[in-house]
């Protein structure tokens, strides 16, 4: 087994916190992230105080748009009462992860010993302007040949169809992309916070309403609310407030073309490619040492891509692993459906990912960090994965269709 | 989009604008100022793809725009691929009405596309129309890939006798743009409009002007840098104030580059039906004239021909435009302009306020004491000019309202149906307003031979006339496989008709 002791860990989380995912009309957009703030605090075993925080990095993508502010350290620096260095990255839907990331690096520089990650966004105050506002995140000559993001993850999805689905005009491969819903939605049946908590059928994915085809709306993530944060320190002062912080081992970033017509590829994302490639290698693993990941499924062709680009199976075999995996499901009363490709198995979105527990763009990245912290503690209650030695974990997180991706490597020990 | 933005954006997407690598031949779009491979050492090339064809990479159906493009409900958006440079960019497929069942994608890609100049969005009823060319038709469909090889620009220094001996003005090229779209008049009524060419919602005046042009310079093989002069007539300009004429200029480069404008110039031009003809003698006039310093004058004349909802002009009006370049160079014309007569009084038979919607129209006046006068005074008139009489002439091309009003004209001068017919299109496409006597000109042209004497006249409300006397060259033959024309484009089987709201709700967006 993978320990950390052969690791150098960058940095170490001891506290995480959230409030549910989904239409929070009466809160603002810095009360939600106060409160994910203070849950992540007090969540602390040993006790944290606010004059222990050093520095905030917070992750979200539109708040000046949605909510018409900006000087986000401003907003915080009163709601937490505290004149501590504060910064907002901004990656579109990667922003959390990009915190976190940043956060790790700050730690790992020296710089700060103890900091606040936090992740929020507040679509439902422009739901109405929000298919419009996301596509900031997109080239705007994307904009301009009127697509909006589930339209260009359609033209990704379509052309691995036409690529790699099976020769009976894809019906295969369009039931496997649907089954990515049925088991994300599974899985957040036990989750508490997650904005939709109910079973789809195959059939109920596929007669959907169409949003841009073939992506129909159970291939989507919803429009959320939310806000999640993380206590994070130095490796070296975890134990000072648990004896159980979740280490994190690797933390990798890489970039690509905003725009999907630029890319190398369609069918897949390199800058997930290349993100998990540096993170495997710094922490000397492979995606067999991978037992559960926290997964970008803002569309269900992303987490098929993911277990692509990761190298968790072969380029185009994706769909047919998703398909295999469901199938051999059905019937048992599991909790959580792992993915299985010969030796390697991997349990992806055991919290329900952006599909199930929903996608507050930018709190999303912290959010998959927070399921993997509680699932590798054991405290994710009704939803616990159920697997003896769970001790390492991936998330991953990236922007846009794919112009930047974070991923993230925890253990426990 | 600010105006700033706007004219950063419009260097780019009229044209298809890339950067070229020299060295390793990666080509960057947008364009950028050097090699992602080739470093310091890049040598890059500005390079466009207005004229090429390229083929659908992936796509998908946009159920639910953004607000932007929620008037064309939904829609189909792909990646394109030019396969001359291995150039990727993001486009809208135009002309194309998606199901509203689920269709199959996968199955559209690799299909060939042509880029069309079309609106994108405005921003709002008061602000700029936004334009670009990253709009695709399928090449199988309505409108085929034509290439463009145009003559290279003879340098200043060349001699005038390499670049063909001058002689009488006239036509050089014509392009013909109607729109694919077509509404039945049902019962067949409306003074013998039996359908009518509409825009797509994403078309307008400057879009059919743009694609006219461009068929013209296609047909008359001419680098658009010689285009020193471009006239629009129309009365359906989209703005009030800021002219058609610099887009059309802009998209098709005409006259000379310079730091991201042209060495030309022109004008749009408001004169109800006749405001293109009006121009022909002028664009002959100045390719004769040494200050011009030119060689060729483009004028187009298009419309999205207005009409209030249940008006009788509701049931006649269509959509489209047409662009004649005129030159000198005697290996060039096609057919000579020889007579001019123009006839005008104050006769308010057709009129629209500043700021209306809506033309007014004076019902059976705009008849007699309007199109009939005026139209008939000036066929006379060239013909007695001229020395000829009706069976001198080959065919009439007369502004058309309808079906009615110019063949009844033309009869009572003397013409005889066979004369009259071929450029009566109005039947199937209605009254393009600038657009009409133009189009049924190219109509004629189509079929003309060499020799063939053509009596084309206007008429525009307000009122007058012009009466043109052309002659047809031998070169007409020798450009006759670069022309789409109107009688192909009428009866395309690639056309597609719409119900009567769809027509309005299209129209109402142009």
């Amino acid at each position: 087994m993978k320990s950390t002791k052969k690791l150098k860990p960058i940095a170490a989380i001891v506290g995480a916190g959230r409030t549910k995912f989904g239409e929070l009309w009466y809160k603002n957009p810095e009360e939600l992230l106060t409160e994910a703030g203070i849950k992540a605090m007090e969540s602390v075993d040993y006790g944290l105080r606010r004059k222990d925080i050093q520095a905030c990095y917070f992750g979200s993508f539109l708040y000046q748009v949605t909510n018409k502010l900006a000087l986000l350290p401003g907003y915080m620096a009163r709601e937490l009462g505290m004149n501590i260095p504060m910064s907002n990255t901004e990656a579109a839907c990667g922003s959390g992860g990009s915190a976190l990331y940043n956060a790790c690096h700050g730690i790992r520089a020296g710089v700060y010993d103890v900091v606040l990650v936090g992740g929020f966004e507040k679509m439902t105050d422009r739901s109405e302007k929000i298919l419009d506002d996301l596509m900031f995140a997109g080239d705007s000559h994307e904009f301009d040949a009127g697509y909006t993001f589930a339209g260009l993850y359609a033209s990704m999805m379509a052309r691995y169809i036409h690529d790699y689905g099976d020769a009976d005009g894809g019906v295969k491969c369009r039931e496997a992309l649907a089954f990515v819903t049925c088991k994300n939605h599974h899985h957040a049946i036990g989750n508490k916070y997650a904005q939709f908590r109910r079973d789809f059928t195959v059939d109920d994915v596929l007669n959907s309403p169409l949003v841009a085809d073939p992506i129909r709306m159970l291939h989507c993530s919803p429009v959320s609310d939310g806000a999640v944060a993380l206590v994070v320190v130095s490796p070296e002062v975890a134990r000072k407030y648990t004896d159980t912080p979740i280490y994190v081992v690797g933390s990798q970033q890489a970039t690509d073309d905003v725009s999907i017509s630029s890319r190398e590829s369609l069918t897949g994302i390199k800058a997930t490619r290349l993100a998990t490639e540096q993170v495997l290698k710094r922490t000397n693993m492979t995606m067999r040492d991978i037992q559960i990941a926290e997964v970008h499924d803002c569309f269900t062709i992303e987490e098929t891509f993911f277990l692509e680009d990761s190298g968790f199976c072969k380029k185009g075999e994706g769909w047919k692993i998703i398909h295999d995996s469901y199938e051999s499901f059905k019937g048992s009363k599991s909790k959580h459906i792992p993915y299985v490709n010969g030796d390697k198995e991997m349990v992806v979105n055991p919290g329900g990912g952006l599909k199930a527990d929903g996608h507050p763009v930018g709190a999303t990245g912290v959010r998959q960090v927070y399921e993997c912290f509680k699932q590798l503690r054991t405290e994710a209650g009704e939803n616990q994965v159920d697997k003896e030695g769970l001790n390492v974990a991936l998330s991953h997180n990236i922007g846009g269709t794919g112009g930047i991706a974070t991923v993230h490597i925890l253990m426990k020990e | 989009m600010s105006e700033p933005i706007t004219r950063r954006r419009i260097l780019i997407d009229y044209r298809i604008r890339a950067a070229k690598c020299l060295g390793c031949g990666r080509v960057y779009f947008p364009p950028k100022s050097f090699c992602n491979i080739e470093g310091r050492k890049s040598r890059m090339r500005e390079v466009d793809h207005f004229y090429e064809q390229g083929t659908l990479l992936s796509g998908n159906v946009i159920r639910g725009p953004t607000k932007k493009f929620a008037y064309l409900k939904s829609f189909l958006s792909g990646i394109i691929h030019f396969q001359n440079d291995n150039l990727k960019v993001p486009g809208r497929i135009t002309d194309y009405v998606p199901p509203p069942e689920e269709i199959d994608v996968t199955e559209f890609i690799g299909k060939a596309v042509v880029p069309r100049f079309r609106k994108i969005y405005t921003d709002g009823a008061s602000g700029l129309i936004y334009y670009s060319s990253l709009n695709f038709s399928f090449e199988d469909d309505y409108y085929p890939f034509q290439e463009y090889k145009p003559v290279k620009s003879a340098s200043s220094s060349s001699p005038s006798s390499k670049r063909g001996d001058k002689g009488k003005p006239g036509i050089v090229g014509y392009g013909v743009y109607l729109p694919k779209f077509r509404i039945k008049n049902a019962p067949p009524g409306a003074l013998g409009v039996l359908e009518r060419t509409l825009p797509f919602a994403d078309e307008d005046t400057t879009t059919f002007a743009v694609e006219a042009g461009k068929r013209a310079l296609i047909h008359s093989a001419i680098d658009g840098a010689r285009v020193k002069k471009c006239f629009i007539g129309s009365e359906s300009a989209p703005y009030a104030v800021n002219p058609s004429m610099s887009t059309v200029s802009q998209v098709l480069e005409l006259g000379e580059k310079y730091e991201g404008g042209f060495f030309s110039g022109g004008v749009d031009a408001q004169f109800a039906c006749k405001a293109a003809t009006d121009l022909f003698i002028d664009a002959a006039a100045l390719v004769a004239y040494p200050t011009f310093g030119g060689e060729y004058v483009m004028v187009i004349g298009a419309d999205n021909s207005q009409a209030a909802a249940g008006d009788p002009l509701d049931y006649t009006v269509g959509a489209g435009g047409t662009a004649f370049i005129f030159g000198n160079r005697k290996e060039e014309v096609i057919a000579t302009l020889d007579c001019y007569v123009p006839y005008t009084s104050d006769t308010p038979d057709f009129y629209r306020r500043d700021g209306e919607k809506y033309p007014q129209h004076g019902g059976r006046f705009t008849g007699i004491p309007a199109y009939y006068k005026h139209v008939g005074t000036a066929m006379r008139a060239a013909l007695k000019l001229c020395g000829l009489a009706p069976g001198d002439i080959q065919y009439v091309a007369n502004h058309a309202p309808n079906a009615k009003f110019p063949y009844q004209v033309a009869k009572e001068e003397g013409f005889s149906r066979e004369q009259i017919e071929p450029g009566l299109v109005v039947k199937y496409i209605g009254n393009l307003y600038s657009g009409s006597c133009p189009t049924a000109l190219a109509a004629v042209l189509d079929i003309a031979k060499p020799g063939d004497k053509i009596l084309m006249t206007s008429y525009g409300s307000g009122a007058g006339s012009d009466a043109y006397l052309f002659t047809v060259t031998d070169e007409i033959e020798r450009r006759r496989e670069k022309l789409i024309p109107v009688k192909e484009q009428i009866e395309n089987p690639h056309r597609q008709y719409v119900d009567y709201s769809t027509y309005r709700r299209w129209k109402e967006s142009s």
